[in-house]
């Protein structure tokens, strides 16, 4: 059994009792620690991204990568002007002349740059004199023409007639709208 | 970063050179070609039609002189057209109000139909300027399509000009031809309204 000792709890009662001093400095270096500790992660993935994202840096570049973000930047720009912006829609237009002891005739206009090897028309079976050629189009305004064998030049009778024509032989207008 | 970018402007408009499809015109209109389509490309005027307009010109085997001269002119009716219609005006309809103005509509009835309009004047534009080549008159081929423009669905207005040559070539004078297919029209762009509009008679 364990008999307590007057004199041991006389001398423990009287070292509870003596006044703890505090350094002053305590709390000061308590909250330096706290502010060390890594940010609580509230809002999970994130929360963290944003803070990824928000937090600022200092970000080296070479002048020459500059340079080279400029020019991609200012050859879509250029691309994008040299264009006209993507039509909504494309309709397949068909074509047809009637052009007896042809040989060959070909659709030539603003839509294939007035290239006489590009667009072909064909004979329709049942009738030789008949040629067609059948071609998407996106809204706008074509001047075009027939070309018979590589060196006659047939407007479609079908069409208005482009009036500013100054070259002499004539071209015919389709124009394809968008509603 | 603002000298990088001109500077990089200025180095790629230098180094995109000549369209090489401008190569199939001949050593004579060539440069002044490319010259006219750098000087629209710099004005901000859509340089395809003139590209079209030139190489049109070579298939067709016309002369230096008038290649030079049909792309100069469509260059200017392209900056009237774009005067007339405002800088946000897309390329399809500068080509057709250059059109428009060729054939002598003035410059107020296209700023009209942009005002009137909310859809693309691709087609209206057109449409005026093929009236006129159809023999219209260009005060009623104007006023018809204005009178006609604000409602009519650009469908509408392909039947409509149909419609004028169809009379013509059966024997009317082109202004009656005109008149009598913007009666028809409007009344069927009014029943179409009606039928839109459900509940009502």
């Amino acid at each position: 059994m364990f008999e307590p000792d007057e004199e041991l709890i006389g001398r423990v009662v009287r070292q509870l009792r003596r006044p703890v001093t505090v350094d002053a400095g305590l709390d000061a270096r308590v909250m330096e620690q706290v502010r060390r500790l890594p940010p609580r992660r509230a809002g999970g993935a994130a929360h963290a991204a944003w803070g990824w994202l928000t937090r600022p840096r200092t970000v080296p570049f070479l002048p020459l990568g500059a340079l080279a973000v400029a020019a991609v930047f200012v050859a879509v720009v250029l691309w994008r002007l040299d264009r006209p912006s993507r039509p909504a829609s494309m309709s397949e237009f068909g074509f047809v002349v009637v052009a007896p002891r042809a040989t060959t005739v070909s659709l030539v206009g603003d839509f294939n740059d007035w290239d006489g090897a590009r667009t072909p028309m064909q004979r329709v079976r049942k009738d030789e004199s008949v040629w067609t050629a059948v071609i998407p189009l996106t809204p706008g305004r074509y001047r075009y023409a027939f070309l018979v064998d590589g060196v006659r030049w047939l407007a479609d009778p079908a069409a208005p007639a482009a009036r500013d024509d100054e070259y002499g032989a004539p071209s015919s207008v389709v124009t394809v709208g968008g509603s | 970063m603002t000298l990088l970018v001109a500077a990089t402007l200025v180095a790629l408009q230098v180094a995109q050179g000549p369209d090489p499809r401008l190569e199939r015109l001949d050593s004579i209109s060539r440069p002044i070609v490319t010259a006219l389509v750098d000087s629209a490309r710099a004005a901000a005027l859509p340089t395809e039609p003139l590209v079209q307009r030139a190489l049109e010109g070579a298939t067709k085997r016309a002369s230096a002189d008038r290649i030079v001269a049909a792309v100069r002119r469509l260059a200017l009716d392209l900056g009237h057209a774009r005067d007339a219609l405002g800088p946000t005006t897309s390329p399809p309809e500068l080509g057709a109000a250059a059109a428009a103005l060729r054939a002598g509509a003035p410059p107020v009835i296209l700023t009209e139909l942009r005002r009137i309009r909310r859809e693309s004047l691709t087609v209206p534009l057109a449409v005026l300027t093929d009236l006129v080549a159809s023999g219209v008159p260009v005060d009623s081929a104007a006023a018809a399509v204005l009178s006609l423009a604000a409602k009519s669905r650009d469908t509408d207005l392909v039947e409509f000009r149909r419609a004028v040559e169809r009379d013509i070539a059966l024997g009317a004078p082109p202004a009656s031809a005109t008149a009598a297919a913007v009666a028809a029209a409007a009344v069927q762009v009014n029943a179409g309204a009606r039928q839109q509009r459900p509940g009502r008679p």
